[in-house]
């Protein structure tokens, strides 16, 4: 009789020590499914400030990562002086105290034209417009719209310019808030082109055709000055909402270019900062199935926000407050204490076996082979209870991610409350609301779980078994 | 001469200074059966152990058919050269009564089971659900299954009425004498060491001479 055949004839008919090992591992692998699959669950989110237009989906740079980033690379320059992935640090000393000066720069906080494309190329999207960042220009050879009530003295002086790959996809244009009256807008592919707002040729008697002059706004002593074509004028039913305040970015001061103008006024050509990405989906009655092959993408999704046009978006947990940590606690606590209690049950299945355990060894099996069958009992059990816990685990799974978000909800809204009017924020919090968490289980988490559970077992079957291999057969007989 | 105990001694790690076994020396040999006989506390079970490869001796050998049992290895010796019969049964108690005479290496274990007269209806019962003299039958077929020459039991006897007591002891004359294996019993029965080939005697951890 080989110890495969002791094995499961132990586990059948010695139910007690089998049905106690298998309560404890299903409870354990179902909450570390729970755990795990929080972890990478995907939260539904509503922004009310923000949506796609149309049959659209928008692609935007997730603020809680880049916050996350910074850090990290924060961290792994180790309070030295240097850049790291687009992030710069140094030391600078004011009036004698030493203090950190910080910043990013456009390969930071740029997104990532690959991913755009890797989008762009899902089966469904028609085409795809890529936006720049609101940028400061200053006008050379024109004059801009100016409050006359209003002291210039911190503006900027400057026009902003905004460029796209694809004018007619840009969002005021969608819209509808903006169109053109004279002339066209910028097609694809043109260089050097601009289409300014009917106020600031009106201003500067301006019309299709004619060409103005740009300089970099920041660095008033760079003499470069770059020119555009105006090739058309627009008009907008409403100011465009303006990316800060004062005048630079009022509605009227706002420029279209060409997608690679932008950078070139700045100084940092080749080096462009894309804010967003929209993606005109081919047929609106495939709306949904679109989306969700669009993100199914392979690209870094902690990254962004994609937006649909109700202004619902997926976050990944890792971007939303802390459920990701929270997660890995969570998986830390149970593992930590499933190896306790584990170690516990195999304490007690030792010593209620101490007689077989003194037989075996009186027949001449070694200690390793009695180890190797009671792990084989272990293990056929736990097979059976993770296998269980499979099944179980998609009804768990869900309610622990809804109870883990419900939590990080409330943190959030006892923190807001308590730091109202004290702490002051670099970035404009959108208002979102979650609408709904979903946690699934992949494959790679099951595997993950079976793994643990195995080496769980493993762990705590050898501690155990430390009491049996220090002893000799003659003492374990001796105590029957 | 299978089995042999020269110049071995034994002290409990516990107490080093007190030997339970004092220079002993004594020869077993095969087709025979032997009853080692003593006071509680004598030192009999602990010279079995030794015999039975389950402790190592604190001084001395014991040799299986000349050879030192320590140079294959106690496990091998067990597992090899002896087998065992405890007063307690020492049955596994989730396995048949033919599953625990299979666990002794037998590949027809009802053969074995007929040679103790365990009867039929009895073999795929759980060995827990038989009587005390029914399971050490089983525990001495379980002992024969093995092709080991040494037959080794400790008091095997202890728990049993003195009807079933007698069936056994017949049963381990007949293992030495028909079956050709050396016996060596334990026991505190004067009838059962009067049945013996031997007799050997131990008084304070010392072989009576």
């Amino acid at each position: 009789m080989n110890g495969f055949s002791l094995a499961w004839r132990s586990v059948i008919r010695k139910p007690v020590k089998s049905v106690l090992l298998f309560v404890t591992v299903f409870t354990i692998s179902l909450l570390l499914l729970s755990g795990m699959s929080s972890g990478k669950a995907t939260i539904q989110m509503q922004d009310r400030t923000r949506q796609a237009i149309g049959a659209g989906l928008v692609l935007e740079e997730n603020e809680a990562d880049r916050h996350r980033r910074i850090d990290e690379l924060s961290e792994r320059l180790d309070h030295k002086e240097g850049s790291l992935g687009g992030y710069h640090q140094e030391k600078i000393t004011i009036d004698g105290v030493e203090s950190w000066r910080t910043w990013t720069d456009n390969s930071f906080e740029t997104l990532l034209v690959e991913d755009i494309e890797i989008i762009a190329g899902t089966e469904g999207i028609a085409d795809y417009n890529i936006t720049t960042v609101t940028t400061a220009a200053r006008p050379v050879d024109f004059i801009r719209i100016e409050d006359e009530d209003v002291d210039q003295y911190s503006d900027l002086g400057g026009v902003s310019l905004i460029g796209n790959k694809d004018m007619s996809m840009d969002s005021e244009f969608l819209s509808g808030n903006a169109f053109i009256t004279e002339g066209r807008m910028i097609q694809e592919g043109e260089k050097d082109v601009c289409v300014i707002s009917s106020e600031l040729a009106d201003k500067n008697q301006l019309e299709t055709g004619c060409k103005i002059r740009f300089g970099n706004c920041r660095d008033k002593e760079d003499s470069m000055t770059y020119e555009a074509e105006v090739v058309g004028v627009y008009q907008v039913n409403r100011p465009i909402a303006p990316y800060m305040f004062g005048d630079t970015y009022r509605s009227e001061n706002i420029i279209f270019t060409d997608l690679d103008f932008p950078e070139k006024v700045d100084g940092k050509a080749g080096d462009p900062l894309y804010e967003k990405a929209y993606f005109k989906i081919a047929d609106v009655n495939d709306y949904e199935t679109v989306k969700k092959s669009v993100m199914g993408a392979d690209i870094a999704w902690e990254r962004y926000d994609l937006i649909d046009n109700n202004g619902n978006m997926d976050t990944l947990s890792a971007n939303f407050n802390e459920m990701e940590q929270y997660s890995r606690v969570f998986v830390c606590v149970i593992s930590g204490a499933g190896l306790v209690i584990l170690f516990l049950i195999f304490q007690f299945w030792m010593k209620s076996r101490n007689r077989e355990i003194g037989i075996m060894l009186s027949m001449g099996t070694s200690k390793i082979q009695i180890l190797a069958q009671i792990m084989t009992e272990a293990l056929m059990t736990a097979a059976v209870a993770v296998w269980i816990s499979f099944l179980a685990a998609p009804g768990v799974t869900g309610l622990t991610a809804d109870y883990l978000a419900e939590q990080q909800i409330q943190s959030v809204e006892e923190q807001n409350l308590l730091d109202e009017g004290k702490v002051a924020f670099s970035y404009e919090k959108s208002e979102q609301d979650v609408v709904g968490v979903q946690a699934k289980i992949t494959s790679g988490i099951l595997i993950q779980d079976a793994a643990g559970i195995a080496l769980l077992i493993t762990i705590s079957v050898c501690i155990s078994g430390i009491a049996i291999l220090k002893r000799n057969p003659g003492n374990i007989l001796q105590d029957l | 001469m299978i089995l042999e105990a020269k110049n071995v001694e034994y002290a409990y790690k516990s107490q080093k200074d007190r030997k339970v076994l004092k220079n002993i020396s004594v020869r077993f040999e095969e087709k025979k059966f032997y009853t080692i006989i003593g006071a509680s506390g004598a030192g009999k079970t602990t010279l079995l152990s030794l015999l039975a490869g389950l402790d190592s001796p604190t001084g001395g050998t014991v040799l299986y058919e000349g050879e030192d049992i320590l140079t294959k290895g106690l496990n091998y010796h067990r597992k090899h050269h002896v087998s065992l019969v405890f007063q307690e049964y020492n049955l596994i108690d989730y396995l048949t009564a033919e599953e625990n005479v299979k666990l002794g290496g037998a590949e027809k274990p009802e053969e074995l089971l007929s040679k103790v007269n365990i009867l039929q209806e009895t073999w795929k019962r759980n060995v827990m659900k038989l009587s005390g003299g029914q399971q050490q039958r089983v525990a001495i077929a379980r002992a024969l299954a093995s092709n080991a020459k040494v037959l080794l039991a400790d008091e095997p006897t202890g728990n049993l009425d003195e009807q079933t007591a007698v069936g056994i002891i017949e049963l381990l004359k007949r293992t030495a004498h028909e079956l050709g294996k050396c016996v060596i019993v334990v026991t505190h029965s004067k009838y059962l060491a009067n049945e013996a080939d031997e007799i050997v005697r131990i008084t304070n951890g010392m072989i009576d001479s």
